[in-house]
């Protein structure tokens, strides 16, 4: 079976499908950093075509339709294992089906893709709550986050719109990557940052006075704090103010 | 402004004053423009609070200081705990630096009531309008009106505010004369009639006119205390059916009584009721988005809800003669009143029977819990629940499924965590 590699972009990963989909026996995506070499299988470097990436998005919403897109470029930043393959499926049915695939909603191709568009929307749309900035020296705002699915791309629209003129950052410290807000314009870049950053004067202040909001506003005769476990999930606790991040 | 210690207690008295009011909704309405802060159309939790209740808003008392004494309030004049009043600069500068870290989506604020109600509602006004010019701020920001104030002071808060609420706090006239010298049903009434005519005004203004004012785009809402006073949950639901449907109100907010105060005119709770908290949200989610009557739900017979089950399945229960119903041809609004789908699990189905048809096996993959759907419908033609589907039979079998252990579970507290994952605070089913 013929495996086509991708370098980890999404644009490569286009690539690889735009190849697989020509192709009508079986074949596989997968990551080049992650892939097993079987004994039946061969690799092919799919290398990364803007024209090729581009056209599989117009396939997506052409054939399909803006929601399809949509599902397909979700589904991808989940980076949940199986999902290259589980796209190439999906991909494939809109090709058979054209814009009805979506409505199959009972269907396990369908569901699988929705199901982990879900999932990445679900977390970035709870980022948009959990992402805790903390003022610099320089006034830059800076926020660390660790999330499961790639969502950066998603969260930046929201705060671009919610900040107004602030500088800002948010960091995706588990993938190193960052997107920065400076002076208007918006850039993504790789960000290991080399120490603690300096903090302005007045923000141990001000998480101060968040923290003690935070405890003050909990009642007391209603503690549920498997409720408050199921909303905030202790992997995400370590980044927000108020749970001492 | 920020450097005090003193700032610090002031938050601690004034937040924990205010946290008892159960409205934590911060959707509903789209301020967007020049400055900082955009309000969210879906409406966004920044945390959970120990309670497991989601935290949106900065939400703070101006003052817990109060001319009045109602029974039930911790602010009342009587009360003697520390008093804490906080100057427009203060929360419009805490309410900003909070907002810009986000902590919050905005600022709740309410008050008890200084010198006078106008007073109260001139200095909170002060508050919103220096956060919206000083600091060009955006974002949502939800004003209690105080009852009893100038008819320009409360006009003036919707032109500030995303959304206006007067609590009613107790459901009946009698209650308030009872518990809350000083009010009575027309003092609460008379300011929400106004915001409504005010929002509906302008309403129809914005539809010719593009670039007048918006006016609290968020609409008005209010809180009604459970358990305090001896009015039922069918006079209770239909008291929000009528203001869902006369003052076109967005939401209204059940808050379980919790005896902070001892009062001989309160009753003696040992335990705040939140699993009728739960039940009433769950009834009023049915009348806003399920297109249930209050009717439907509770009748002169039987005036209380079911605490053992959700009012939905009640319902279903004493209508067995409408289903099972066929998933391949029911209509959204039919499939709505199906125990075990709600509005999500619906809607797929309509979508996805357009490619094809349904069999049972799909459903569950379309979200909905058959557990519970099993014993009211059918997919083309095959049914999967008992054989002769008596109300006694089917309950028997719901609460097989509550309790698997059989364990009796006397409190619903296991219920309430159950079912609780985003329903304690919006009564979704
Ligand atoms: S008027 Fe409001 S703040 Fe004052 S005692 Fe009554 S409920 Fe409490």
């Amino acid at each position: 079976m013929r495996t086509y590699l991708y370098d980890g972009t999404f644009e490569s990963f286009l690539t690889a499908l735009s190849l697989a989909l020509e192709r009508d026996e079986d074949c596989a995506i997968a990551r080049e950093a992650g892939a097993e070499a079987g004994l039946f299988s061969e690799f092919v470097n799919a290398g990364n075509d803007p024209a090729r990436a581009a056209a599989m998005r117009d396939f997506f919403e052409e054939l399909g339709s803006a929601e399809s897109w949509h599902h397909a470029r979700c589904a991808f930043l989940s980076e949940a294992s199986g999902a290259e393959d589980a796209l190439l499926a999906y991909a494939r049915l809109i090709k058979e089906k054209g814009r009805g695939a979506d409505d199959m909603l009972a269907d396990d191709r369908v569901k699988r893709v929705h199901g982990l568009s879900a999932s990445v929307g679900g977390e970035a749309h709870m980022f948009k709550g959990f992402v805790r900035f903390k003022e610099l020296a320089d006034k830059t705002l800076y926020a660390r986050i660790e999330p499961d699915h790639n969502i950066l791309p998603l969260l930046t629209g929201h705060f671009k719109g919610r900040l107004g003129e602030f500088n800002w950052v948010i960091h995706d410290a588990r993938r190193g990557r960052a997107a920065l807000h400076f002076k208007g314009r918006l850039v993504y870049a790789p960000l290991t940052p080399a120490g603690a950053p300096e903090f302005d004067g007045k923000e141990d202040r001000v998480q101060a006075l968040w923290r003690h909001f935070f405890k003050t506003a909990a009642i007391k005769e209603r503690t549920n704090p498997k409720l408050q476990r199921q909303n905030v999930p202790l992997k995400y606790r370590k980044n927000l103010t108020e749970f001492g991040g | 402004m920020l450097d005090t210690m003193d700032l610090q207690r002031k938050l601690e008295i004034l937040a924990d004053s205010a946290k008892y009011d159960a409205s934590c909704a911060s959707s509903g309405s789209n301020r967007a423009g020049r400055g900082t802060g955009a309000a969210h159309q879906s409406g966004v939790c920044h945390s959970w609070t120990a309670d497991g209740r989601c935290v949106s808003l900065l939400k703070i008392l101006m003052t817990n200081e109060c001319v009045y004494d109602c029974a039930y309030c911790v602010n009342r004049r009587s009360n003697d705990t520390p008093k804490a009043i906080l100057t427009p600069d203060e929360i419009a500068g805490l309410a900003f630096e909070f907002y810009k870290r986000n902590y919050i989506e905005g600022l709740f604020l309410s008050s008890g009531i200084v010198v006078s109600p106008d007073r109260t509602m001139e200095l909170m006004l002060e508050a919103v309008r220096k956060l919206r010019e000083n600091y060009h701020f955006n974002g949502y920001v939800h004003m209690k009106v105080i009852p009893g104030a100038d008819q320009r002071l409360i006009d003036q808060a919707g032109l500030w505010a995303d959304r206006v609420s007067v609590n009613i706090e107790l459901p009946s006239d009698k209650s308030l004369r009872l518990l809350a010298p000083g009010k009575t049903k027309d003092t609460v009434l008379r300011p929400m009639n106004r915001l409504a005519q005010q929002i509906a005004a302008h309403k129809d203004e914005r539809r010719t006119i593009k670039s007048s004012p918006a006016y609290a785009p968020a609409g008005q809402s209010t809180q009604l205390i459970i358990g305090a006073t001896p009015e039922t949950d069918r006079e209770i639901i239909k008291l929000s059916e009528a203001l869902y449907g006369k003052m076109a109100l967005r939401r209204v907010y059940y808050s379980a009584f919790i005896p902070v105060m001892k009062d001989n005119r309160l009753p003696a709770l040992r335990e705040p009721p939140l699993l009728r908290e739960h039940r009433l949200y769950q009834a009023d989610w049915l009348l806003r988005f399920y297109g249930f009557t209050a009717d439907e739900l509770l009748d002169a017979a039987h005036p209380q809800l079911d605490l053992s089950f959700d009012p939905k399945t009640v319902w279903a229960l004493n209508n067995l003669d409408k289903f099972p119903l066929e998933v391949n041809k029911a209509s959204y609004e039919q499939l709505l009143r199906v125990p075990g789908m709600g509005v999500t699990s619906a809607k797929r189905i309509v979508r996805a029977r357009r490619a094809g048809a349904l069999k049972l096996d799909d459903l569950k993959k379309l979200g909905v819990v058959m557990k519970r759907a099993v014993y009211f419908v059918t997919a083309g033609g095959r049914y999967g629940g008992i054989k002769k589907e008596t109300e006694a039979a089917i309950k028997i079998k719901l609460l097989e499924h509550k309790n698997p252990n059989g364990q009796l579970d006397l409190f619903g507290q296991g219920e309430l965590v159950r079912e609780g994952l985003e329903a304690t605070v919006t009564g979704q089913l």
